[in-house]
């Protein structure tokens, strides 16, 4: 017993410096982002201070700070919208070859983002999209096959019988959808909102192709040319801008963790 | 075997048609697009200049340079590299040992532990970029605090290690998703299976080799088909990093297919190494699905 002790002291040690190692990065990203002084060095910080973050949130960075929330808000509740609203019919109408039909559809998103990049540049182009509402809607259209899927394998899950016996007593479709299926399906419908709202707000091709001018990038290309700038890169606002640019979709999983940790798991598992 | 709705389906009929216009519409815009990549694969299409108009239908030419030049074959293995590297050495046997580490280990340290690790997984692309570039930078956390004091002078990792740095970065990045995964699928696991393997006398190595990872099978094979075509096609990482740099070291093939497109301006042969790449995706998930289903 006591070799099974001294083990699992052992174990306990390699995970805690690998925890440490993990965390490690972060350690100058944020004495960086403090230090109204910051050099592209290691160290404590010379002057503290908040300036930096004043700075990441006023001006240009604070207008993409908007552009990234009104990407990621506005494809996530798209896509949410309009994945539920066709996947419904899909789950409640038997038509043969339906599953089918859904697994060609996530066949064809195995395509590269990268790979599919030229001609959704071309129609953005021909249609007068290249801006943000255009990186919403390319976004909108690449999440859809896996909505698709996900949406119907949970309105599977709602029993057709509440809405049997809603419609027995004369509720009409718009009311059982909203007030039967939707209700049942809000904790399925959250986590497919949260993921698409961080895949947009992580996004960076399909802005870096679609956005011409620096005041409509989001903070992915906005981060990426700043730091590709040659020169004097003032580090200490890049370490404050990265801090804003990856608080929400850190902050928002920590509050969500216990739902969400399953729902990566199943949807994982499921395959 | 006919189509059959259910009666508050049929009479909102109207309201339901509706309903799936915009979905229809979108799944046929991304049905137009691949079938664009395909076919504009056979042409010599460009980005800007006189064949930006008038281009042409040029047979397998594209195809054919993917193996003549040079580049395609260079970024295959290169991608190949980075795959086997940071997917299946990297993200997931050490995602699998960290589960088996932390199975039945409730304390703080299994919360700090996952944390620290989803801390890579939920940062932005474009800031675990920066974060490296500046962790490995000459006056960084890994030369102050390791190379220097060891009396060594100052190594430029990006500069002179670059496929292993981006390998690094990338586990750094995506241990999460498999440890989340294998800890699951632990979980899953009856106790007393592994109980009964050690009242007859298994070893710690023989009960993961003979009973955890045989039952663990499903899973496994999940895992890589997610994280293979993930790490094959993933594109912001090595991009913002490198660039592709130095020279052509870390230009796997996306990052490969967006500088011949969107760099060069070769959109026709862009299309040609797009189409190879789902080819490659399209076998390995064929590969992966098959180890799934066949029993041992």
């Amino acid at each position: 017993m006591a070799s099974n002790t001294m083990h699992s002291r052992l174990t306990s040690v390699a995970l805690a410096f690998a925890a440490v190692i993990w965390v490690s990065p972060f350690s100058w990203l944020i004495l960086t982002a403090f230090d109204d002084r910051a050099k592209n060095l290691l160290r404590l910080p010379e002057q503290f201070g908040v300036a930096n973050f004043a700075e990441a949130l006023s001006g240009m960075a604070g207008q993409q700070l908007l552009n990234s929330v009104f990407i990621a808000a506005a494809t996530a509740t798209l896509t949410t919208l309009v994945g539920a609203a066709a996947a419904y019919p899909l789950s409640r109408i038997r038509v043969p070859g339906r599953n089918a039909f859904l697994w060609t559809l996530v066949l064809l998103r195995l395509l590269p983002a990268a790979g599919v990049i030229v001609p959704i540049y071309f129609t953005a182009r021909w249609l007068g999209g290249l801006n943000n509402f255009g990186v919403v809607i390319a976004l909108t259209i690449l999440n859809l096959p896996f909505t698709l899927l996900l949406l119907k394998n949970l309105f599977d899950t709602v029993p057709i019988e509440l809405e049997e016996a809603a419609y027995v007593e004369g509720a009409t479709l718009w009311q059982i959808v909203t007030q039967i299926v939707v209700p049942l399906s809000r904790a399925g419908l959250a986590v497919v909102w949260f993921f698409s709202f961080t895949g947009a707000w992580n996004e960076f091709l399909l802005p870096l192709i679609f956005s011409r001018t620096e005041a409509g990038f989001p903070m992915s290309v906005g981060l990426y040319a700043a730091f590709g700038i040659q020169g004097a890169i003032d580090y200490g606002f890049l370490a404050a801008f990265s801090i804003v640019y990856a608080a929400p979709a850190i902050g928002v999983y920590f509050l969500l963790r216990r739902n969400l940790n399953t729902g990566f798991a199943g949807v994982g598992v499921k395959g | 075997m006919k189509a059959s709705a259910p009666p508050w389906l049929a009479s909102g009929r109207g309201l339901t048609i509706v309903a799936m216009l915009p979905a229809l519409i979108l799944i046929l815009a991304l049905i137009y697009f691949t079938v664009w990549v395909i076919a504009f694969s056979f042409t010599n299409l460009e980005l800007v200049g006189p064949r930006s108009i008038n281009w042409e239908w040029i047979g397998l030419d594209n195809y054919a340079r993917l193996f003549t030049r040079k580049g395609f074959l260079d970024s295959l293995w290169t991608s190949i590299l980075f795959t086997f590297f940071s997917a299946i050495v990297g993200q997931s046997v050490l995602g699998f040992l960290f589960a088996v580490a932390m199975r039945n280990n409730y304390s703080g340290l299994k919360t700090a532990f996952e944390v620290a690790i989803m801390l890579g997984w939920l940062l932005p692309d474009v800031v675990a970029a920066f974060l490296w570039s500046s962790t490995l930078s000459d006056n960084g956390l890994v030369n102050t605090l390791v190379v220097k004091p060891l009396g060594l002078s100052p190594v430029n990792f990006i500069n002179q290690f670059a496929l292993p740095v981006v390998i690094i970065a990338n586990i750094w990045k995506g241990v999460a998703w498999s440890y989340l995964l294998f800890s699951a699928a632990l979980d899953s696991i009856p106790r007393e299976t592994i109980e009964a393997a050690k009242v007859d006398g298994a070893s710690a190595l023989q009960r993961t080799y003979l009973v955890i990872l045989p039952m663990l099978r499903h899973h496994i094979a999940t895992n890589l088909l997610f994280i293979t075509i993930w790490t094959f096609t993933y594109f912001p990482l090595i991009y913002a990093m490198t660039g592709g740099g130095p020279g052509r070291q870390t230009e796997v093939l996306p990052v490969f297919m967006y500088n011949q497109s969107f760099g060069i301006g070769k959109l026709g042969y862009g299309a040609a190494i797009s189409v190879a790449m789902l080819l490659v995706v399209g076998f390995l998930s064929i590969f992966y699905l098959r180890m799934m289903k066949e029993p041992k």
